[in-house]
């Protein structure tokens, strides 16, 4: 098992955001989040990623307890994330981005920063081929040198995930990759998905855009008010009771 | 016994500089609870108040001089005055983030401080009291008047403050202002003119502690610095924004500082009280009173 | 086109520091000198407090403790040890980096002004202990007798030589500054200023990084007070107030922060503040509305509108070559 959450409880003050959730991911496969808005999709995430530290529960990945650890930490160990609200690095380029994400595989130390600036050189030549080749996975490459807050907003969103791809990651934690992308532009995130799978990284994905979810989906999780209300493939969640009223009950509001 | 006296005394004049650093601290909590605003002018802002009322005292312009009381309520009412002509300069500042406004602000305290001296030299003065000078004897413990004047007046005004915010039709207003502006605004409040007023009340505040602790400290341009800065300190302390939190905030810093002059070391008073103030923001970097918010990710 | 830019800029620069090794024959008197000197040693710390502030946005308004660190070390050391220039420079850039953990730590909790006030508060316990710590550094009498630096028998025992001492640490310290910023570390950097916690998710251990800026940052002002103390060979606590700080500040600020050209740059305020003497009291006074100005139209700084001239013309030049490919006759369609 890569990911376990076990019994996951998150309480802000008085609100429960997550009731009691445990899920486990395989390796491999890409598993979905999903339910209604506020239903505690993102908490989950933030304390998987380390933002939060859970009131209850533990989550340990690849075996090993990282609730509780630092957020840089985690992504050390291989679990890396984006952010459903854009949180690109407004000064930099697309490039620069990227880098950021390949600081911690950098084997120059500080002193070679002020004295070395030969070995310095090679490594940022290194660095930047690694960064290049992330790029490539994204179909950005070509973007490389531009300011990353520059770009539309769908290039902005593949910036995004290429910065997590680069921490060179076993699970990456994709929030909302789809939203406010246009049909085409969903179509190309879809085949970058599955590409990503291919490549051997796990992926746990929150999603409102269900004909995506249906398409790539090894696993379906589905939260309701913080808690897990069901879980299984594709077609059964779909057909499962629970969720269609879970849905349909907030539409008819 | 004694020992119970002289600790006695000494938290009553801390709480006596306590309460000029609370009227200080308000200032500043006032002006970024409204307008979200850090201004590093203030100490320049309380000196000049300082001058407003204390010419007056002193026979310093045109030869007019102003019983205390009278030239209390001059300066007051002219720094207040001041105070409602910065705002429209402070105006374009407050947008900014942090840095910018840091250094918009000094530069207006600059100025401010400079003019000062310009206008009435770098040397500074003495100031007699208008109560007598002869300590005051409670069951051993020895007040000196001005203190109690100073806790006096202090306390009657923050007391005031508090009743003008939360009973008056200008208070409440000032009060939705700063919760959330574009409601406010919405709702028909004025946000620009209850920021007038903020700004207006902030400087009248901290001209009053400046005129109430003339008699006990050194009147001089470069007052505008250390009184700033522990000012700052204070609302810091006590939670940056909270209008409770600037009066605990100053009273404990004046205390802490009283109480490290008096039985650490007088040498050290300054440096301790910063350490102290370091170590709760450490603990609780919202400060005493102030809320702490949860981060949105 | 590419070469000849090149070609132009190389020739800019050797004239540039043709101008720089000239400027004691060109100065006047001692007195200019010493302020070229002054110049350079503000420029040093201006560049330790960009690489905090500009770059990693954490504000360190204890700059002025910094350089009064780094000024008694080398005082100290010099008068009571004989420690030559060499040996209490590396001592003091030591002890400077230790005194920025102890001031860095704060920055893992706290935030903006919560920070700024912190870092003004132990930068005056600092100059409190300076003062009050008698025994060792003499109190408000200040430390005399410090020595000037020689090497190999050759002494910097005038301003013009010393000037030549100032231009290569300023040399040495705007370059190490540019291969810190300009690679990992400085992209760490910018990524917390950008987007902290963004910055986490992406691996980076935030808190190390805040406090190497903050370290960085002191150990440039110590080695500018090394240098302060060496040169003016005697050294008291009235010297190194929280003005100083705040001047450092402005420069910084007026010249561009998070650009290390601006350090350099922002140098010609001091030249400029001198040059305002002339108008005594009404100085400062302007200097203080030239500041307001600066941040309300020029935010960015002398680099931020070099910054913007440069992307008008790009944008006109990209614009140009796009009307060409398309063939379109130039109209008023672009901005």
């Amino acid at each position: 098992m890569l990911l376990e959450i076990e019994n996951l409880t998150m309480q802000f003050g008085g609100l429960v955001a997550v009731n009691n959730v445990s899920l486990n991911i395989q390796e491999g496969e890409i598993h979905a989040l999903i339910g209604p808005n506020g239903s505690g999709k993102t908490t989950i995430f933030n304390v998987v990623s380390g933002y939060y530290k859970p009131t209850g529960g533990v989550v340990r990945f690849r075996g090993k307890q990282i609730s509780g650890l630092p957020a840089y930490r985690i992504t050390a160990l291989g679990l890396a994330r984006t952010f459903q609200n854009l949180r690109l690095f407004r000064s930099m380029t697309v490039m620069e981005n990227v880098l950021v994400s390949l600081g911690h595989h950098a084997k120059t130390r500080f002193w070679q920063h002020v004295l070395d600036p030969f070995s310095v050189r090679r490594e940022e030549e290194r660095l930047k081929e690694k960064a290049l080749e992330t790029l490539r996975v994204m179909r950005i490459e070509q973007y490389a040198d531009e300011q990353a807050t520059s770009l539309p907003y769908g290039l902005q969103r593949r910036v995004e995930i290429a910065r997590a791809l680069a921490t060179e990651p076993t699970l990456v934690l994709l929030d909302e990759p789809a939203a406010g992308l246009n049909e085409t532009e969903t179509a190309e995130l879809r085949d970058i998905l599955l590409q990503i799978r291919a490549s051997g990284i796990t992926v746990f994905l929150v999603e409102h855009d269900m004909k995506l979810v249906m398409e790539i989906s090894d696993v379906v999780s589905v939260l309701d008010y913080g808690k897990k209300i069901a879980e299984g493939s594709c077609s059964a969640v779909s057909c499962d009771p629970v969720v269609i009223e879970a849905y349909l009950g907030k539409e008819g509001e | 016994m004694t020992k119970t006296v002289i600790l006695i005394q000494t938290i009553v004049g801390g709480l006596g500089i306590g309460s000029i650093y609370a009227l200080v601290a308000l200032g500043y909590s006032m002006v970024y609870r409204s307008m979200g605003l850090v201004n590093f002018a203030h100490g320049s802002i309380y000196m000049i108040g300082t001058y407003f009322g204390i010419i007056f005292y002193r026979g310093m312009v045109a030869g007019i001089h102003l019983p205390y009381w009278a030239a209390f309520i001059v300066g007051v009412l002219l720094t207040a005055i001041l105070g409602v002509l910065l705002e429209r300069l402070f105006r374009p500042l407050a947008n900014l983030d942090l840095m910018l406004m840091l250094l918009g602000t000094i530069g207006v305290g600059i100025m401010l401080d400079n003019l000062a001296i310009i206008v009435w030299g770098a040397e500074g003065f003495a100031v007699r009291s208008p109560l007598p000078s002869k300590p005051i004897l409670v069951g051993g413990v020895s007040l000196l008047p001005q203190m109690l004047l100073v806790i006096g007046v202090g306390t009657l005004l923050m007391v005031g403050l508090q009743t003008f915010l939360s009973r008056t039709k200008v208070g409440k207003a000032m009060r939705a202002a700063a919760q959330d502006r574009e409601i406010a605004s919405a709702m028909g409040i004025p946000v620009n003119f209850t920021n007038a007023i903020t700004f207006a009340i902030g400087s009248g505040l901290a001209s009053a502690a400046g005129i109430l602790a003339a008699p006990i400290v050194y009147v001089n341009p470069s007052m505008s610095a250390a009184v700033g800065i522990k000012g700052f300190a204070s609302a810091i302390l006590g939670g940056l924004g909270s209008i409770p939190g600037a009066i605990v905030g100053g009273l404990s810093f004046g205390v802490i500082e009283a109480i490290s002059a008096g039985f650490i070391s007088s040498a050290y008073t300054k440096g301790i009280a910063f350490i102290i103030m370091v170590l709760v923001l450490m603990v609780k970097p919202s400060g005493i009173v102030g809320e702490t918010t949860v981060e949105k990710v | 086109m590419k070469t000849r830019s090149t070609l132009w800029k190389t020739l800019a620069l050797v004239a540039f520091l043709a101008l720089l090794l000239a400027m004691p024959k060109i100065a006047r008197n001692d007195y200019q000198v010493r302020i070229l000197n002054m110049t350079g040693l503000y420029i040093l710390i201006s560049l330790g407090l960009n690489i905090a502030m500009g770059y990693c946005g954490q504000i360190n308004l204890a700059m002025g403790a910094f350089w009064a660190v780094g000024a008694y070390t080398a005082a100290l050391l010099n008068t009571n040890f004989k420690w030559p220039f060499w040996l209490t420079l590396p001592a003091a850039m030591v002890i400077s980096a230790i005194i920025g953990v102890v001031v860095g730590l704060p920055s893992l909790k706290v935030r903006s002004h919560y920070l700024a006030i912190v870092t003004i508060g132990l930068g005056e316990v600092i100059n409190i202990i300076l003062v009050n710590e008698e025994k060792i550094t003499r109190g408000a009498m200040g430390i005399p007798g410090i020595k000037r630096p020689s090497l190999f028998g050759f002494t910097f025992n005038s301003e013009q030589k010393y000037y030549y001492l100032v231009l290569v640490a300023v040399i040495l310290g705007y370059l190490i500054a540019r291969q810190i910023t300009r690679h990992r570390f400085g992209r760490a950097f910018r990524a917390i200023r950008d987007d902290y916690v963004a910055a986490k998710a992406m691996g980076v251990n935030t808190g190390f990084y805040q406090i190497l800026a903050i370290v960085i940052s002191g150990v440039y002002a110590g080695v500018a007070g090394v240098l302060f103390a060496h040169l003016n060979t005697y050294i008291s606590p009235d010297i190194f107030e929280f003005r100083s700080t705040l001047f450092v500040l402005t420069m910084t600020m007026v010249g561009g922060m998070g650009n290390l050209l601006g350090s350099l740059v922002g140098g010609i305020l001091v030249i400029l503040q001198e040059a305002l003497r002339t108008f005594k009291d009404w100085q400062l006074v302007f200097y203080g509305v030239a500041v307001v100005l600066v941040v309300l139209f020029f935010p960015g700084g002398v680099m931020g509108i070099a910054q913007r001239w440069r992307e008008r013309q790009a944008t006109r030049l990209a614009s140009a070559a796009e009307k060409e490919e398309a063939g379109n006759p130039p109209s008023g369609e672009v901005r």
